[in-house]
């Protein structure tokens, strides 16, 4: 598993584009929306939050779209199967991976943007953890959606994935609200820290059945 | 000593049946070679053999427990952003990759080890897509077109190692429109069948 993990870090380091596109975007997104729209300082720091939590549902897809069509293509998947009979570990690996390089790193732009619109300094490790479970769980959907439609085009993946993400949105938002009232933030972040460790175990699984459908 | 038996293989896709009723066995130290037209499922036979396909009839035994293949098809499985030093690395662990290094020198690639693999010819691609097989310890090697793209003396090359395998007792399946200059036995798919 830890080999792996080691080879797939190795690749995505080396595939530049990959990782720091879509980290690129979401500082892009973060800095040109209130730079788009005529709006006061108060009423943007009441609603920055849903312009992060949106660019981390948008950028999740992006990151994850490819994950695993690379290896389709070039025939690496069938190597694979060849050795492990099966796509849970390397499954696993990617997603992990892709959240260490990609996920992490945009929640830690999430937060520093989100202190740079109101939110006290306290407050920001709190957004970063929740920002950080989202991405775990955003991620692995998303990977499925990739899996689903790996010969057939992104746009079947995202209607596939996009009502499982869609309570993961609404969890990170009862979070968000938890941050900003001062509230229930422990029980919160307990329960997404739950649903996203049941999900990543659970998600490699499907995904691996969904490749070795593809592969035949 | 039998390492590979199938037995009334059939494969159809939408009604139409590549092939019925193979059935065959392969021994260690011996080869096959698999013939036939394009579409007539040779690299679907191969895949089959493989696992990676199920056949829609008959089944595919391996008689060896724990069978090391090594397996090289249409694609290369190499990555086209790295090097080829690079490739090698995410391919094999210790022992293997200072044996694939060796292989980079025979095949005349060590000129171009720290380009990015997407800058190498067709020819080059496919010789550091063979340091897979060539650096594997393998039972039973199987092999799609390994010809193709290679120049004659990396053919000769691919033939002089392929010989050497079968008389260590390792096995050979290939499709080649090329003829191999190896001792094997021809199993040839006529394409579509209507009984």
């Amino acid at each position: 598993m830890i080999n792996f993990f080691s080879l797939e870090a190795f690749k995505l380091r080396h595939k530049l584009r990959a990782w720091l596109g879509p980290l690129l975007i979401m500082i892009l997104v973060l800095i040109a929306f209130p730079l788009s729209i005529d709006i006061s300082q108060y009423d943007l720091n009441k609603f920055y939050f849903s312009v992060i939590v949106v660019s981390l549902l948008m950028i999740s897809f992006l990151a994850t779209e490819s994950i695993f069509s690379e290896d389709y293509e070039d025939g690496s998947l069938e190597q694979i199967h060849l050795e492990e009979k099966d796509f849970y570990k390397i499954t696993l690996a990617k997603i992990l991976v892709h959240v260490f390089f990609i996920g992490i790193p945009m929640a830690l732009i999430g937060s520093i943007f989100s202190f740079a619109n109101g939110v006290s300094f306290a407050e920001v490790p709190k957004i970063f953890v929740i920002l950080s479970i989202s991405t775990l769980i955003l991620f692995n959907v998303f990977a499925f959606g990739s899996a689903l439609s790996i010969n057939k085009g992104s746009m079947l993946g995202v209607v596939a994935s996009l009502p499982l993400a869609l309570p993961a949105i609404v969890l990170l938002g009862r979070g968000v609200r938890t941050v900003q009232y001062g509230q229930g933030f422990f029980e919160v972040s307990v329960l997404m820290a739950g649903v996203a460790l049941i999900v990543t175990a659970l998600m490699p699984i499907i995904i691996s059945a969904t490749l070795k459908t593809h592969l035949e | 000593m039998q390492l590979v038996t199938a037995s009334n293989l059939g494969y159809s896709i939408n009604e139409k049946k590549l092939f019925h009723n193979l059935t065959f066995s392969l021994n260690a130290g011996s080869g096959l070679h698999i013939k036939g037209g394009n579409g007539s499922g040779k690299s679907t036979l191969l895949r089959i053999i493989l696992g990676l396909t199920s056949p829609s009839k008959g089944e595919v035994e391996y008689c060896k427990p724990n069978l090391q293949i090594s397996y090289l098809g249409h694609k290369n499985a190499i990555k086209h952003y790295l090097t080829p030093m690079q490739n090698l690395e995410l391919i094999f662990r210790s022992s293997a990759l200072s044996e694939a290094i060796k292989w980079i020198h025979i095949l005349g690639l060590n000129k171009v080890q720290d380009e990015l693999t997407a800058n190498l010819s067709f020819g080059q691609q496919k010789k550091l897509a063979l340091i897979r097989v060539f650096a594997s310890e393998s039972d039973l090697i199987i092999l799609d077109e390994p010809f193709v793209g290679l120049d004659d003396a990396s053919r000769d090359l691919l033939n002089g190692f392929l010989q050497k395998q079968l008389a260590s007792d390792a096995s050979l399946i290939l499709t080649s429109h090329i003829e191999p200059n190896i001792l094997c036995s021809e199993l040839v798919l006529s394409g579509d069948t209507d009984d």
